[in-house]
């Protein structure tokens, strides 16, 4: 029998025989074969083999693994983990700084974790989710390629009629206007419900607790409320098929309630409380057909297997195709999962988004960790000399190399678990407050088995990255050195660990450094001559009879003593509502396409809102009736008009001729971080949905604000009084940039917090290894001072290091934040001096304490023993 | 070593591995129990005793040479350690003594 024609028996036992028993069998098998065959033949000799082999399917040759000897493992497992467990009570300071430096670093990760997993779950839970998508459009303006996502109220219906490969469409629109909703006594102003189309609910996932999902807008008169709005109206009574009032600027309508919907998750880009369908809408005002009109957003569902590039290409045109005049808007299709975190564009194509935001969170959150681990390989590398002799023993006694790096892994792992279940604790407690930093609910999924996963897995993988070097350097230890008693030279590893430290101390170099510059930032924005006067000034929304009523409610207002001047508007003076590239004015370059800001008054706006007239006059009624047609620009208007000298100009607004009659200076009318827009102020022959009340500073407010409510309730019976303070509106304009303040002012303390504790731990143990040193030195006339400063220059070096290595980078990284304002300051070398003095400071204050406590320690003491 | 004992199929297998010495292979042992004490047994237990005998530390093994008789595959061959000697000693020695308790009857013949 050659070995090259294997026989089937042998083929037979090689699959289920462990491999390395194999050779030994197949070796044996074959003897006997050849034995048998001399006595009984090949035949008989072969069926025997078979037979043989066959035998060998038992447990104890299937079963037997690889390594022989799996229980010894398992008992030194066990001392590996009580071994840990007294180490870490015996240096209980240095557990302590390696536990709660962990914890700190695991906490802030956790919680950026489960902001950026939020972040990423945004729109993720609609069935077809991969099949839904937003309509955008895209033109050149002023030389760049622009995207915007408001569309013509349109182009839904003709994507879904003229396209096969659309599924369904539908507008989508939260106009921010406030209605009256009415049920019986309840009265409740909302602004916060939206206008759509019948497929809203097959479009997106959405369950309805009542109601059918394909049939609730068949009827125009519908609405559907959400459970909670429908409690807030209804209260424990049932509100499906009810009706509700709901008014708007005096007229009211009885809608049916024909669905509820079960309250919307935080986690998506769509909210409100309310839906009306626009069949509602246009069956009192028409129908907008206009190609030009971008109003509403556009949501599409495409047939599954439809590329959405084939789509993209066969609609770009669509406008061009049905709108009259020249329309040279493209639309395409953009992907609504991806809506949260790409939906910037830059030159027509994307271009991030807030994904940049979470990958900073990201690198913020593995930074906290790593500089929690550099914490642990330090202090266990500076220590080393301390478990030397253990390891001595370990080794002289059999311990290979790899149960020593087994050894202090599972050491590692046992700090890291520790630190996970204190981080769960904190992250739990902190989780509230952090909510309300990135402004929006958060939640841990306690029951969620992945979530636990990912915790092991964090634990495991911190126990290895921060257990592997020391437990490599450890285990390295020659034993018969170390039993000797000989010193441990460590020059290498105190380069190592310097690194660390100065990695980790740049890391908060950074941190600081962004703190500074962002207070900076939003105190000089803050500081902002915002051009007009935010105190004693107010605002409502025209709603109900107000409108109606708006002379006669002026009127009594200007007699009541309490007010100053009355103005209505177009919007707040805080929010921009209108803009257009399409005002024509004499000289206008026609492929000019610059965006104006539009606003309407009916007059007195430098004295209500304070704004200072720079040229001509504002508009009066009263003095000059034809200022229904007259017009304020401001500086940056004038300046993009060319004019020069801009009174008495006519400016054209849709068909619309608008006399120049004033300039006014720049002010802020949208956001404090960005240069002021042109914009056009026009007369009182524009719509108007605010009014703008001064009140009277030498009243007290809240007896001026009762005054007002009377009259308001005088001349607008049906709606609650409601108003808003403009400087209080001014200052949400902060909240953003706050909230990013707040978020790397927290980080940076978890941040310093951890690496003080590392250089706590440091120092600790370079006084410890030098107390004999320091004894001689003060034997010798050493004083305490002498002392002190030596200890601190030695602690503090990395830290130097640290501020001159990572300085740039912190200046380039907060030059690419600051580039995103257009009002911001230019960093000053002050922020590095600032950032440098606060952590050399912060270092010393860590320090001084202990290095003073050494340098004044008792020389008997230290001397005495040897 | 008190609670320690080995099966009667365990002492044979030891047994041999003590007498058969740098020969202490599977087949060899097999071959030896056939020949000696007539005692026919299939190689899969006796493998299976030979690793039961490694894992109590009694024999150790080691790869041996190669032969064309077993197609090329080496032999592993099984030596007896100093605890496997101490207990077939032990083993034997309580036999004896076990033995010794019997009284020594002549042989009846008919």
């Amino acid at each position: 029998m050659s070995s090259e024609n294997t026989p089937f028996a042998i083929k037979f036992l090689r699959t289920f025989c462990p491999s390395q028993l194999l050779e030994e069998i197949e070796g044996d098998l074959y003897q006997k074969y050849l034995n048998d065959e001399k006595l009984i033949g090949a035949r008989r000799a072969k069926r025997r083999m078979l037979w043989s082999t066959l035998q060998y399917l038992r447990p104890g040759i299937i079963l037997r693994h690889k390594k022989r000897k799996p229980i010894p493992q398992l008992a030194m497992l066990s001392n590996y983990f009580r071994i840990a467990l007294r180490v870490m009570m015996r240096n209980k300071g240095f557990s302590m700084i390696n536990i709660f430096g962990l914890a700190l670093g695991l906490t802030g990760a956790l919680l950026l974790g489960l902001w950026i997993q939020k972040e990423f779950s945004y729109d993720q839970f609609h069935a077809d989710k991969e099949r839904i998508y937003k309509a955008f459009n895209r033109n050149t303006i002023e030389g760049q390629l622009q995207c915007w996502d408001n569309t013509p109220r349109v182009l839904a219906p003709t994507l879904a009629t003229d396209y096969s490969f659309v599924e369904s469409t539908v507008s989508y629109s939260d106009y921010k206007a406030a209605y009256l909703f009415t049920v019986g006594d309840t009265k409740l102003m909302m602004n916060s419900g939206a206008f759509t189309d019948d497929k809203f609910f097959s479009i997106f996932s959405f369950p309805l607790v009542k109601g059918n999902p394909t049939k609730v807008f068949e009827n125009p008169a519908s609405l559907v409320l959400t459970e909670s709005f429908a409690r807030e109206l209804f209260g424990d009574k049932e509100a499906f098929g009810e009706t509700v009032t709901v008014g708007e600027s005096g007229n009211s309508f009885p809608l049916t309630v024909t669905g509820i919907v079960k309250d919307l998750p935080s986690n998506t880009e769509i909210h409100f409380d309310y839906l009306i369908p626009f069949k509602f809408l246009e069956s009192l005002e028409g129908k907008d057909t206009n190609w030009g009109n971008n109003s509403v957003s556009t949501y599409v569902k495409l047939r599954t297997g439809v590329s959405v590039d084939m789509v993209n290409s066969e609609i770009a045109d669509i406008a061009k195709k049905h709108s009259k005049e020249d329309n040279t808007t493209e639309v395409f299709l953009y992907p609504l999962t991806k809506m949260r975190l790409y939906s910037r564009f830059e030159n027509g194509v994307p271009a991030g988004g807030r994904i940049e935001i979470m990958r900073i969170m990201g690198i913020l959150g593995g930074c906290l960790i790593a500089i929690a681990c550099v914490n642990f390989i330090n202090l266990s590398t500076a220590r080393a000399q301390k478990r030397s002799k253990e390891v001595g023993i370990r080794k002289v006694t059999g311990a290979g190399r790899g149960s020593l790096i087994f050894q202090f892994i599972c050491e590692s792992i046992l700090v890291a678990l520790g630190a996970a279940i204190l981080s769960l604790l904190a992250a739990y407690i902190a989780l509230p407050m952090f909510s309300e930093m990135v402004r929006q609910p958060l939640s841990i999924d306690f029951q969620d088995l992945n979530f636990w996963a990912a915790i092991l897995a964090i634990v495991v993988v911190i126990g290895i990255l921060a257990g592997s070097y020391p437990a490599f350097y450890l285990s390295a230890f020659n034993p018969v050195k170390v039993l000797k008693g000989g010193e441990i030279t460590s020059s290498g590893r105190n380069i190592l660990r310097n690194l660390l430290v100065v990695f980790q101390f740049g890391f908060v170099v950074m941190l600081i450094f962004s703190v500074v510059v962002v207070t900076q930032q939003i105190e000089y924005v803050q500081n902002r001559d915002v051009g007009y006067s935010k105190d004693n000034l107010i605002y409502q929304f025209l709603t109900g009879d107000l409108e109606k009523n708006y002379a006669a409610y002026k009127t009594d207002l200007m007699q009541s003593g309490v007010v100053e001047s009355v103005t209505k508007t177009s919007s707040p003076v805080t929010e921009n509502w209108s803009s257009t590239w399409a005002i024509n004015w004499h000289g206008k370059d026609p492929q000019s396409k610059i965006d104006m800001l539009r606003f309407y008054i009916d007059d007195n706006i430098s004295k209500t809102a304070g704004l200072r007239i720079v040229q001509g006059r504002d508009l009066d009624l009263n003095k000059y009736p034809t200022d229904s047609t007259a017009a304020l620009l401001n500086e940056s208007a004038v300046a993009a008009m060319g004019f020069k000298t801009p009174i008495g100009e006519t400016i054209e607004d849709s068909g619309l001729k608008w006399h120049v009659v004033g300039v006014i200076k720049d002010f802020v009318l949208t956001s404090p971080f960005q240069k002021v827009k042109p914009m056009v102020i026009l007369g009182p022959k524009g719509w108007f949905t605010v009014v703008h009340i001064r009140l009277n500073p030498n009243k007290p407010v809240q007896e001026s604000l009762d005054k007002i409510a009377e009259l308001f309730s005088k001349h607008n019976p049906a709606y609650p009084f409601d108003y808003v303070f403009v400087d209080q509106a001014y200052a949400r304009k902060f909240a953003d940039v706050k909230s990013t303040l707040t978020i790397t002012g927290v980080f940076s303390s978890i941040a310093i917090a951890i690496a003080c504790l590392g250089l706590l731990g440091l120092s600790t143990y370079l006084i410890e290894s030098k107390v004999k040193e320091i004894g001689v030195r003060k034997v010798l006339g050493g004083s305490v001072l002498s002392i002190v400063r030596l200890l601190t220059v030695h602690s503090l070096k990395p830290i130097f290091w640290a501020i001159l290595i990572f300085s740039p980078q912190a200046w380039f990284a907060m030059h690419w934040w600051l580039e995103s304002f257009q009002y911001r300051i230019s960093i000053s070398p002050f922020v590095f001096l600032i950032s440098a003095v606060a952590i050399v400071g912060i270092a010393l204050l860590t320090t001084v304490l202990q290095t003073y406590r050494a340098g004044q320690a008792n020389t008997v003491k230290s001397l005495r023993s040897e | 070593m008190g609670k320690e004992y080995l099966g009667e199929f365990e002492e044979l297998v030891l047994t041999l591995v003590a007498a058969l010495k740098e020969d202490a292979y599977g087949a060899a042992i097999a071959q030896e129990l056939e020949t000696r004490i007539k005692r026919e047994s299939n190689l899969s237990a006796i493998h299976v005793t030979l690793y039961r005998l490694e894992d109590k530390g009694y024999i150790k093994s080691s790869f041996g040479g190669s032969t064309n008789e077993r197609g090329g595959r080496r032999k592993r061959i099984y030596t007896i350690t100093n605890a496997g000697m101490a207990m077939l000693k032990a083993m034997k020695e309580s036999r004896v003594e076990l033995w010794k308790l019997v009284p020594q009857l002549k042989l009846i013949v008919g």
